[in-house]
């Protein structure tokens, strides 16, 4: 009976996993023309474009610091990323997107963005920092 | 399969790899994320065929946890605590993957003679997680080690911040509880918490909740 029961939620686990796929999917859509589209540094911007559009409606005149992050390949091993960046002050909002490994940090505009810095702090969660891209937006 | 067709396939290097890790594993309890972020502190409640436990830990560095676990020996009967230490051997990052390798070692409210030490591993993606465990346990009544295997795939790909699910095999190995056991896990986790639910016939439930803050 056990064993019925955790075949019923192993079921159950996929079907939901299944929706949650499509529902994915069904948010690509065309996003020609966006600043992710832009080279930076000679360098495609690599991002989410839909993670990346959300994640810059409201930093109008801020830039965003692109931050690639390798060994970043859970949202429970990522937590401590958030944790220690939001003790930061200067950085006004912030993001993860594990499908891209990235980390996005907004600063305001006149804001010093120390790659050092950030690498030190990535690290303090176990991940490294490999590549810095810094948008105006 | 002819041995020069094996050859072809896998070379001679790779075999002596896979030899490796397959007597590794051979000779290899479950603990997944031993280690916090600089700062972090992490509850963990673990109840299976051998006991209830209680663990705390604090991450001063990414490298290694000290902790204090309260346990309830189910098969001893007695109840006792554990000051451990867990450290980050090797560790590497990729951008799709990262390995780890931990020592970890606890030492009995009990005494000097009531001891463990272990080394423990995983290698995952975000599609699928390995891991491996070996744990050698000194008491004043007896000696014993543990070891365990797992392998697991996440059905999908969530984003940060959903519900995430990993399908999971997992081979136990008590020496005083007998066989080898193999039985099916589920790991779920979001935001800060994390739920592995196991079930096998002989040994019955085998459940993990960790919360991180």
């Amino acid at each position: 009976m056990k064993y019925l029961y955790l075949v019923f939620v192993m079921m159950a686990a996929v079907y939901t996993s299944a929706h949650n796929h499509t529902m994915h999917d069904m948010e690509s859509y065309n996003h020609e023309g966006h600043l992710h589209d832009t080279m930076v540094d000679g360098k495609l911007l690599e991002v989410n474009p839909k993670r990346f559009d959300n994640f810059i409606v409201d930093l109008e005149g801020k830039q965003v610091a692109v931050v690639s992050v390798s060994g970043m390949v859970c949202d429970f091993c990522a937590r401590g990323i958030e944790k220690t960046f939001s003790k930061n002050q200067s950085i006004l909002k912030l993001d993860v997107d594990l499908s891209g490994g990235k980390v996005l940090l907004a600063f305001d505009r006149d804001a010093i963005i120390d790659f050092e810095d950030i690498k030190k702090k990535i690290l303090s969660n176990g991940q490294n920092a490999t590549d810095l891209q810094i948008i105006k937006i | 399969m002819s041995n020069k067709l094996v050859g072809d396939i896998i070379p001679p290097v790779g075999i002596k790899y896979i030899c490796c890790y397959v007597l590794l594993a051979c000779a290899l309890v479950i603990e997944a994320r031993p280690i916090s972020y600089s700062g972090g502190s992490t509850v963990m409640l673990q109840s299976n065929e051998m006991q209830n436990s209680t663990y705390y830990h604090y991450s001063p560095t990414y490298k290694f946890s000290l902790g204090v676990e309260q346990v309830k020996d189910k098969y001893f009967d007695v109840n006792y605590s554990y000051f451990r230490l867990t450290y980050l051997l090797n560790r590497k990052n990729t951008k799709h993957s990262q390995r780890n390798l931990y020592l970890q070692s606890g030492l009995s409210s009990e005494g000097l003679d009531h001891y463990f030490y272990g080394v423990h591993g995983d290698w995952e993606t975000r599609r699928l997680f390995s891991g491996f465990g070996y744990k050698e346990t000194q008491t004043e009544k007896l000696d014993y080690a543990e070891q365990y295997l797992q392998l697991g795939i996440a059905p999908y790909i969530g984003e940060y911040g959903d519900l995430h699910t990993w399908l999971m095999i997992q081979s136990k190995h008590n020496e005083l509880m007998g066989d080898w056991n193999t039985y099916p896990v589920l790991k779920f986790f979001k935001g800060n918490a994390l739920m592995e639910v196991g079930y096998a016939d002989t040994s019955e439930w085998d459940i993990h909740f960790m919360y991180r803050f």
